[in-house]
């Protein structure tokens, strides 16, 4: 195994791992702290991939500023593993058995898939070095990066629409 | 193109507006003015291709035909129609009246592009730019909690669906050849899809399933239909609706349609929970406005027919033209009407044709176009549905099915009729807050089209085959 498969795999289990953490744990606080670390993985294999734009962009965004809002909001809403809502006992078996279809469903799609062939390109290509990225973002991909303009737009204006006192 | 920019400019210009224009009417008129042009742009690329006013190269992100632009024409025809009809109803929904407008006017946008993308990216912009403007104006009556919790109920549902979208977009993209978001390089040619691919067609139908509210992926549009304001339920139900199935045609024709034989079990079986559950629950509604929720999962039943009869894509494309626009004029007018009513529920209408004999002929024949009776657009949208499946050949149960709750339908909504013609009102308490002669004279307008649709529906069909000179 080469040292670029071990960084691979090794940044697989953590994401995976701090992920379900993430969903498994009864304390707001650390579920944002391991979705940090999903985060945090993420961009490794963000740089893995010769990314190195979007892995920063990763980390500053969302693990930086974005979890920060969360966890603002977590502390000022002051919750903690004691204020988790206990759920209804049927509700949690209807989700296990709607979550379970739906995993039957992609185990059922993807078992025959084979990707052994067509393994990401790793540790090469230029296309995720800033340069070639603003190229494609004003050239090719131009239209749709206007057009989220839009959205964004309309998100700003729902947002004072939302938050403005009457 | 000119939809697009156009739409968005008068967002941003409503927008503003509400800054320097404090009069509530001129806004109300420059929306209406904003919808007008914005037919105007629309038809007239329609019939200019070469040289619409804002030529821009999409670089194969959008593409724009026929069916499209008419979808958008049929869409903005319904906004005007709704602008003119309840507009005033939006000056009481809150104080942001320039800003409700504006959104309407960027969920008009994200129709434009929906009607007209080819590339996967575009999609989900498009549904986006359709669904975030709708959270908050199902959340705009800030004070009431019911809407409250139906922007927080649906922005939660919405987000997930929305996750479920990109992540059967990545599947999608990892099955294509190059790594493509181009909708022709995705299933073209391809006889035996690739695992990869059957899970991102399955990802996909999910999501739009959610966006178009069929079963079982319905489960917000009741609670959301009936705590929004009754203004923008009405906005939500008809050009939103059309609009995200005008997305899922244009996905599944171009991209899926070699590999029908893979997916059209699961769309049956969509469209039959779809009809059965709709139909069943709506019998039971005492809310005429949450019937009305029911009954508009009940005709995404009947709409779903057009991608299981995509096989034969005139057929198809004339049908859910044709469908969308009777449901829509039926809808808008028939909610016009109860946002003017102060009692949503079913008695309301009781002894409505004796006080208000117009309004009610007029909701007559929108419920009679919503049941599918002939001389109604309604009915010729049902028998174009079902003759494009007829034409596949399979499914005739499904066709068996229909039929049995296209009879369901028909006593739900004989009841509204019933009630406003044979029972006796409960005296002298005011029915309606306010009633102008345009408003009535609109409503007969609306009437009129929906049956000169019912006699004539070529009318609207041939327009679809609309070929350039």
């Amino acid at each position: 195994m080469s040292p670029t498969q071990i960084l691979f795999w090794s940044l697989s289990v953590l994401a995976l791992f701090s992920a379900i953490m993430m969903v498994a744990s009864k304390n707001p606080i650390h579920s944002v702290l391991w979705l940090i670390a999903v985060f945090f993985s993420i961009s490794g294999h963000y740089i893995l991939l010769n990314a190195q734009f979007l892995a920063i962009v990763n980390l500053i965004v969302y693990a930086g500023a974005i979890m920060v809002l969360f966890l603002f909001v977590i502390m000022l809403m002051n919750l903690n593993a004691d204020t988790e809502p206990q759920k209804n006992k049927w509700l949690k078996i209807a989700g296990v058995i709607a979550g379970g279809a739906l995993l039957l469903v992609f185990v059922a799609a993807l078992k025959n898939a084979d990707l052994k062939n067509q393994i990401a390109q790793v540790n090469g290509g230029n296309i995720g070095l800033i340069s070639n990225l603003g190229l494609s973002l004003f050239h090719d991909y131009v239209i749709p990066f206007e057009i989220s303009s839009i959205l964004f737009l309309s998100a700003m204006v729902g947002a004072v629409v939302i938050g403005k006192r009457e | 193109m000119n939809a697009i920019i156009f739409s968005a400019l008068w967002g941003v210009i409503l927008m503003l507006a509400g800054v320097f224009i404090k009069n509530k009417t001129s806004i109300r008129y420059l929306a209406i003015i904003g919808a007008a042009l914005l037919i105007l742009a629309d038809v007239f690329e329609l019939y200019h291709p070469e040289t619409p006013i804002f030529h821009i190269d999409a670089r194969n992100m959008l593409s724009f035909n026929v069916f499209g632009l008419e979808m958008n024409a049929i869409a903005f025809i319904s906004t005007l129609l709704y602008f003119l009809l309840s507009s005033k109803d939006i000056e009481k929904v809150g104080s942001n009246v320039a800003e409700y407008f504006a959104l309407i006017f960027f969920v008009l946008c994200g129709v434009a592009i929906v009607t007209s993308y080819s590339n996967l990216l575009m999609l989900f912009l498009g549904i986006e730019i359709l669904s975030i403007p709708l959270f908050i104006l199902t959340g705009s009556s800030k004070k009431n909690l019911k809407s409250n919790e139906a922007s927080l109920k649906y922005f939660l549902m919405g987000a997930f669906s929305t996750g479920i979208l990109l992540l059967g977009i990545a599947f999608l993209y990892g099955a294509s050849k190059n790594g493509s978001f181009l909708i022709e390089d995705i299933g073209a040619g391809k006889n035996t899809p690739s695992p990869l691919m059957i899970t991102g067609i399955l990802l996909l139908a999910f999501s739009l399933s959610f966006k178009v509210s069929a079963a079982p992926f319905h489960f917000w549009t009741p609670d959301v239909y009936d705590g929004s304001p009754t203004v923008f339920t009405s906005f939500m139900a008809t050009v939103v609706k059309g609009a995200a199935f005008v997305a899922f045609i244009r996905i599944f024709s171009n991209a899926f349609g070699d590999l029908q034989s893979k997916w059209e079990l699961i769309i049956a079986i969509i469209t039959a929970s779809t009809l059965i559950i709709g139909n069943v629950t709506a019998v039971f509604q005492q809310s005429v406005k949450r019937m009305l929720a029911y009954s508009s999962i009940a005709q995404v039943g009947f709409m779903l027919f057009s991608i299981l009869g995509l096989k034969f894509i005139n057929t198809a494309q004339e049908g859910i033209a044709l469908y969308i626009t009777a449901y829509s004029l039926a809808t808008v007018g028939l909610f016009a009407v109860l946002t003017k009513m102060n009692d949503h529920s079913l008695e309301g209408f009781n002894g409505l044709a004796k006080k208000q004999p117009l309004i009610a002929a007029t909701s007559t024949v929108f419920l009679l176009s919503l049941a599918g009776i002939p001389l109604t657009a309604g009915f010729f949208a049902k028998y174009y549905m079902i003759s494009a499946v007829m034409q596949l050949g399979k499914f005739y149960w499904l066709i068996i099915l229909s039929l049995v709750c296209a009879a369901i339908s028909v006593y739900y909504y004989f009841r509204i009729i019933q009630a406003m013609y044979f029972k006796e009102g409960a005296g002298t308490e005011v029915q309606f807050s306010e009633l102008s002669p345009t408003f009535e004279a609109l409503l007969v307008l609306v009437s009129a089209a929906i049956i000169v649709l019912g006699i004539k529906p070529d009318l609207l069909t041939n327009w679809l085959n609309l070929i350039y000179f």
